[in-house]
């Protein structure tokens, strides 16, 4: 095992295995996922910043085994940031904050390959600060179907004045965020106000979407994950890389450019690879940002 | 440290043997005496081989879940209702803090610090608490092997204070089938007295101690563990398998899935809209 010391804003950190190949069969290294990392980092972190971290780790690369952390590692350098939360039994569970590039290159060095954060903040932990629609296709149907869905579910949300950002997941689904960020939205009103509109999309388009989970319902449709709103479940945080065969990343898409690109009709142009995503990022900015920062009210409820 | 693999697990549990050494690290730092510094990782050493099962709800199968319960309000209380009392008589309590807690305990570190070397046969079995691997990081593999070797042919053990999560513990290190094994032990304070089991009547027979002596000479074995196996985790395993092949499990209901209206005036909302999204 080789081992460096990388120095990051005065801050030492031990760094490990940076040749090994973690997606063998495209050939991207941990060096090359620090890379990315340190390059999306301004884009990534305010949305990883004060958010219980589910790390998932793949030590022996996107084709091995890989297992679930929610708890932060007890081998965690001191300057690490955490927090003691409380899970829903009332044990309580120290997470990793990921407030820092320090800890972002800490995690990615334990091969933490996706990050996955709650809708709510690790200090509000029952206070979404946006309510998700996870669009995933079942078999037989793929993302431009996703497309459809997220363009007809923008469109009603127009209808309510509420605005909408979606992005891809990096596999093959797609996420379409409102954002709230009020302090008195609960994951009650999330998961009530995404359920009634996933069944009213299931009503109107039967033939394309389900909001039921179970999987017979899902075949050649999509399902309208609603369920997701909850203090328990956690979404891939956008700009992570996603453990595929390829480093895809979960990437924020304009309207206009998800429009076109379902005109278009091939759903691999709707991947985003890590290469792509640094350099858009750089010239666009952060598609996401009003998802973390734009104040909306869930009406009618 | 709990790992989890992401769905169901079909027999995840059963091979019966659960062997695989479970070389994951939950813990690093370094063993240190004199001028010796080892830098290891702290490794389970056994994996109770309990069958475990999960509550289902006997009329839809759903999993169940613990909540905590307020017996005099008859309500779930939520995590942030939930604080720390020390029952010190009926309904009397010390309420502490988690920040309290947090000022009593001891510092991180990263060392087991040896402080003496002992003999490992005056260790009574009722201290052993837990035992763990120690596993060689890089570049501590040469000073691993030497005091792997000299404690092996001595026996002894080395005493140590270490502390993990929120504790700090007396350990053993020693030399067990060419490897390192850290074994916690119990603080004096632990062990219950003993007094007062012996019978008080102490007079011995020549006679018969002399026959139990020989019986237990006749008995005498080499401890080999492999001669014995949990039967009853066998037989539960056996009896899952069988029932797994003969019938298909239940399945849990993977979310409320009643057709409910939601709120009306939402739902009234969302039929305008959708109207009108579909004449676009």
């Amino acid at each position: 095992m080789s081992r460096r010391v990388v120095e990051i804003a005065g801050r030492r950190l031990s760094v490990s295995n940076l040749e090994k190949d973690l997606y063998p069969s495209y050939g991207f290294t941990k060096a090359h996922i620090l890379e990315y990392y340190r390059r999306i980092a301004t884009f990534i972190m305010p949305h990883l910043k004060g958010r219980a971290l589910t790390l998932k780790r793949y030590p022996e690369g996107v084709d091995k085994p890989y297992f679930f952390e929610k708890r932060c590692p007890s081998h965690r350098p001191a300057w690490a940031k955490t927090m003691e939360v409380r899970r829903d039994d009332g044990e309580r569970m120290t997470v990793c904050l990921v407030n820092d590039l320090e800890t972002l290159i800490w995690v990615e060095n334990l091969a933490s390959l996706e990050l996955h954060v709650p809708l709510a903040r690790a200090g509000s932990p029952e206070t979404p600060d946006s309510m998700v629609f996870d669009l995933d296709p079942g078999d037989g149907a793929n993302i431009l179907d996703c497309a459809r869905v997220a363009l007809i579910l923008r469109d009603l949300l127009t209808e309510l004045r509420l605005s909408g950002y979606v992005k891809t997941s990096g596999k093959k689904g797609l996420h379409v965020y409102v954002p709230l960020n009020r302090k008195e939205t609960t994951f009650e009103d999330t998961k009530r106000f995404s359920k009634a509109v996933a069944e009213i999309m299931q009503k109107n388009y039967p033939n394309l979407v389900t909001a039921r989970m179970a999987k017979e319902y899902r075949k050649a449709k999509v399902f309208i994950n609603w369920a997701q709103n909850d203090s328990s479940k956690t979404m891939i945080c956008v700009y992570s890389l996603r453990a595929r065969e390829k480093p895809i990343v979960s990437f924020p898409l304009a309207w206009k450019e998800l429009e076109n690109l379902s005109k278009q009709g091939d759903p691999e142009k709707l991947q985003v690879m890590h290469s792509e995503a640094v350099d858009r990022a750089e010239k666009q900015d952060d598609l996401f940002r009003e998802v973390i920062v734009k104040k909306q009210k869930l009406p009618y409820l | 440290m709990k790992t989890r693999a992401e769905g169901p697990v079909p027999w995840k549990s059963s091979s019966g043997k659960g062997n695989e050494p479970a070389l994951q690290g939950i813990w690093s730092g370094t063993i240190s005496f004199s001028l010796v510094a080892i830098p290891v990782q702290l490794a389970k050493a056994v994996e109770p081989g309990r069958v475990s099962f999960r509550m289902l709800h006997s009329k839809d199968y759903s999993p169940l879940a613990r909540r905590m319960f307020c017996p005099e309000e008859e309500t779930t209380v939520p995590p942030d209702e939930i604080i720390r009392g020390y029952e010190i008589g009926p309904d009397k309590y010390i309420v502490i803090t988690d920040e309290e807690l947090e000022s009593v305990s001891p510092e991180r570190s990263r060392t087991i610090e040896i402080v003496e070397f002992i003999d490992m046969k005056e260790v009574d079995p009722v201290y052993y608490d837990h035992p763990y691997y120690l596993v060689p990081s890089k570049g501590g593999e040469k000073a691993y092997q030497l005091l792997v070797e000299v404690m092996r042919r001595t026996d002894k053990a080395g005493l140590a204070k270490f502390v993990m999560g929120e504790r700090e513990y007396l350990v053993a290190v020693k030399s067990t089938e060419g490897v390192l094994a850290l074994i916690t032990l119990h603080y004096i304070a632990e062990i219950l007295p003993y007094e007062g089991i012996s019978p008080k009547d102490r007079k011995i027979d020549a006679e018969e101690k002399n026959r139990i002596k020989k019986s237990i000479k006749n008995m005498m074995a080499d401890f080999s563990p492999e001669k014995y196996a949990d039967g009853r985790r066998k037989k539960i395993m056996d009896l899952l398998k069988k029932k797994a092949k003969e019938k298909a499990p239940v399945e849990a209901p993977q979310v409320e899935e009643e057709e409910g209206e939601g709120p009306a005036d939402l739902v009234a909302a969302l039929k305008a809209s959708m109207r009108k999204v579909k004449k676009r």
